[in-house]
């Protein structure tokens, strides 16, 4: 994760009770630094995942874990034979698992890596609303809307650190979350927080509000900035802490569960977005988005910021779509990663640059809480603020697959066909193919939908 | 391009046949009604769900010596579907919503002979030339997707009439035959996903005979 200089403008978005200025009253020039580095730990000490072979009955589960030396265990939602061992203090993670290994019940098991949020670090508060948003032009948005604005029976799940989606006052800290200002009449299906395991996925931090919000912030409503696909529902899946730091283990939690979510007898949940990474990888949720893949979901996930020719975990996972970032060029942006398992590149945005020359940096900007409010425990202030990365490209590719599904599909593999087959070639590609610099290129939903005729194709 | 080359020589020939002075020519008005297979059938079957259907028509049928007559002709088929996306052959087709009309007009220019001329029950052959014109509407959200073309190909049937009344003005027939015309479709779309190009296709029609004598006894 690198750490980035930002301009930022911040707009309150105005709660009663708040120190903030009111909304629309000032806006604030500032220079400010990301508080947010990526961890550098691979994985979280005292802590591994078991699995369990098929068959194994609660004895044998006890009898491993007796035998393991494991303090404690949690059960997986979702997996009857998947479990979170907490060691004994100083006990050693790979001595663990070298021990668990051994044992005939289980399957396998592996240290619980961390994944962390893969956005640009920075960000640009903001009150210009849509004309500052480079990266819905660039999506060829307007064309979009046109043809599909998106349908609430559509969900995209946000595996991230949660959503400012709701009023609530925490019992147990008796923090108040406030539902951020632009959501307009945006549908949440019930997600979950599995990383305080409630059934309050709020954003302790930012990230994955904004992220949300490029994929279904109130659009047409007069207020805050437009999502691309703004009439989908969404899904708040809380996997990452107030550090944007997640498990391996509450990922997979968070991928199963939307997936075997359902909602009268269907369901909703067609796309899960990602904006996260690790440079290392796991079984565990390789076998989660191997479900998600074979129920035919769409995975969307960041490249990775560390501009390397390596695609993060999970982004590099077969079937998952890594997305790389672009600027307001069309060119990658510096931090970018790329690869052979690259699929797309998308707008993440270059807050070091103004190539649109709109006298704002060239952020993604979207509705957010507050960062400087949530320094001081603050989660019922929120800005327009800009971020990039590729955590912040990666949505406008979910929110395009959400818009084909909206249309009528309902294969998924024909969903990323169609995308790769409309996309724009960037860097050289083939009209037929991709390249590791740009994948398959910059998805064009406005091209994709319209679909096939009996001799007529996309327009390009 | 040979087959449109081709078409208006034939028309010559058959109008060159016509023309040709007859001790006993026939002169016959056929209506037309039946069933016209699509030879694309499965690019038919992803977009408007079946991969045939009724067609209308009429012809002018003139014998120009014993058995021999040319014909000219006009079939029409139409059918409405939707736009769909197709990824690959074998795909699940899917299905977007944008409605699409799809028309078909056969024009077939054709010699033919008659078998037992006079007889109440003449079976007959025939072949030639057809020229098929395809036209494909759709508009999405004000974008319109449409696209035409004529192509040339060849046609070839068989038919037996019946002679309705003793004196053989009105008879009814039945005609099967195939048309094959390539290189039409292909180029984009479906067609091109599932490598079809040919507009021609089977077809199975009902007609109604109005017969008039030119010229001497029939």
């Amino acid at each position: 994760m690198q750490t980035r200089l930002a301009v930022a403008i911040v707009l309150a978005a105005g709660v009663a009770g708040g120190a903030a200025p009111a909304a629309e009253a000032s806006d604030v020039l500032k220079a400010v630094r990301s508080p947010k580095v990526a961890a550098t730990r691979a994985a979280r000490e005292g802590e591994l995942i078991v699995v369990f072979r098929d068959g194994a009955d609660e004895r044998d589960v006890q009898r491993a874990l007796g035998e393991g030396r494991a303090a404690g265990a949690r059960q997986s939602r979702s997996q009857a034979g998947r479990l979170l061992v907490r060691l004994e203090p100083g006990d050693a993670v790979r001595d663990a698992v070298t021990r668990f290994s051994r044992l005939p019940e289980v399957e396998y098991a592996e240290p619980n890596g961390l994944v962390r949020k893969s956005d640009g670090t920075t960000f640009k508060p903001d009150d210009r609303y849509y004309r500052y948003q480079w990266d819905m032009t660039q999506m060829n948005a307007e064309r979009t809307w046109g043809i599909q604005k998106g349908k609430s029976t559509v969900a995209v799940a946000v595996l991230d650190g949660g959503i400012a989606y709701e009023d609530y006052t925490d019992p147990q800290t008796g923090v108040f979350y406030k539902k951020a200002p632009d959501w307009g009449d945006t549908v949440f299906l019930p997600g979950y927080d599995f990383v305080n395991g409630d059934a309050h996925p709020n954003d302790d931090e930012y990230h994955g509000t904004h992220v949300a919000s490029t994929i279904a912030e109130a659009t047409n409503n007069g207020i805050g900035v437009a999502g691309l696909a703004f009439g989908c529902a969404l899904m708040p899946v809380k996997v990452l802490d107030e550090n944007g730091e997640g498990t391996f283990f509450d990922l997979a939690e968070g991928i199963d569960y939307a997936v075997g979510f359902t909602q009268n007898g269907q369901k909703p949940v067609k796309v899960i977005n990602m904006s996260l990474g690790s440079e290392s990888s796991s079984e565990t949720v390789r076998s989660a988005v191997d479900r998600a893949l074979a129920a035919g979901v769409v995975l969307v996930a960041a490249a990775g910021n560390s501009a390397k020719g390596t695609v993060e975990f999970p982004a590099n996972i077969p079937g998952v779509l890594a997305v790389a970032a672009l600027d307001a060029r069309k060119e990658r942006a510096s931090y970018s990663n790329w690869g052979t398992e690259l699929h797309f590149a998308a707008p993440g945005g270059n807050c070091d640059r103004d190539d649109n020359a709109d006298g704002e940096p060239d952020c993604v900007f979207q509705q957010m809480p507050d960062p400087d409010f949530l320094d001081v425990g603050r989660h019922d202030q929120f800005c327009y603020c800009g971020l990039d990365g590729t955590s912040m490209a990666t949505p406008h590719v979910a929110a395009a697959a959400a818009l084909l599904f909206s249309q009528g599909f309902t294969d998924a593999n024909a969903v990323v066909k169609a995308l790769e087959q409309t996309a724009e070639r960037l860097g050289g590609a083939p009209a037929d193919g991709r390249n590791d610099g740009y994948g398959y290129g910059l998805p064009r939903p406005a091209n994709a939908l319209p679909g096939l005729g009996l001799d007529t194709g996309p327009k390009k | 391009m040979s087959h449109v080359r081709r078409a208006p020589f034939l028309l010559a020939a058959c109008l060159a046949l016509a023309a040709v002075p007859a001790p006993a020519a026939e002169v016959a008005i056929e209506g037309q009604a039946g069933y016209r297979g699509l030879a694309f059938k499965d690019t038919a079957q992803a977009l408007l769900g079946k991969t045939g259907g009724g067609t209308f028509g009429g012809a002018l049928r003139v014998t120009v010596w014993r058995g021999l007559f040319v014909s000219a002709g006009y079939r029409t088929f139409s059918a409405d579907g939707e736009r769909v996306f197709l990824a690959s052959p074998g795909a699940p087709p899917q299905k977007l919503g944008f409605p699409l009309s799809l028309k078909l007009t056969d024009i077939p220019l054709t010699i033919g002979y008659r078998l037992r001329q006079g007889k109440a029950i003449v079976p007959y052959l025939t072949a030639g030339a057809v020229i098929t014109k395809y036209a494909e509407t759709s508009s999405v959200a004000g974008e319109s997707f449409d696209q035409s073309v004529s192509k040339t190909g060849f046609i070839g049937g068989a038919g037996v009439e019946l002679r309705l009344v003793h004196s053989g003005l009105v008879r009814v027939a039945g005609e099967a035959g195939y048309s094959s015309v390539g290189s039409a479709i292909g180029t984009a779309g479906v067609s091109k996903v599932l490598s079809e190009d040919n507009i021609g296709g089977a077809y199975a029609v009902g007609k109604l005979v109005i017969a008039f004598s030119v010229g001497g006894r029939n």
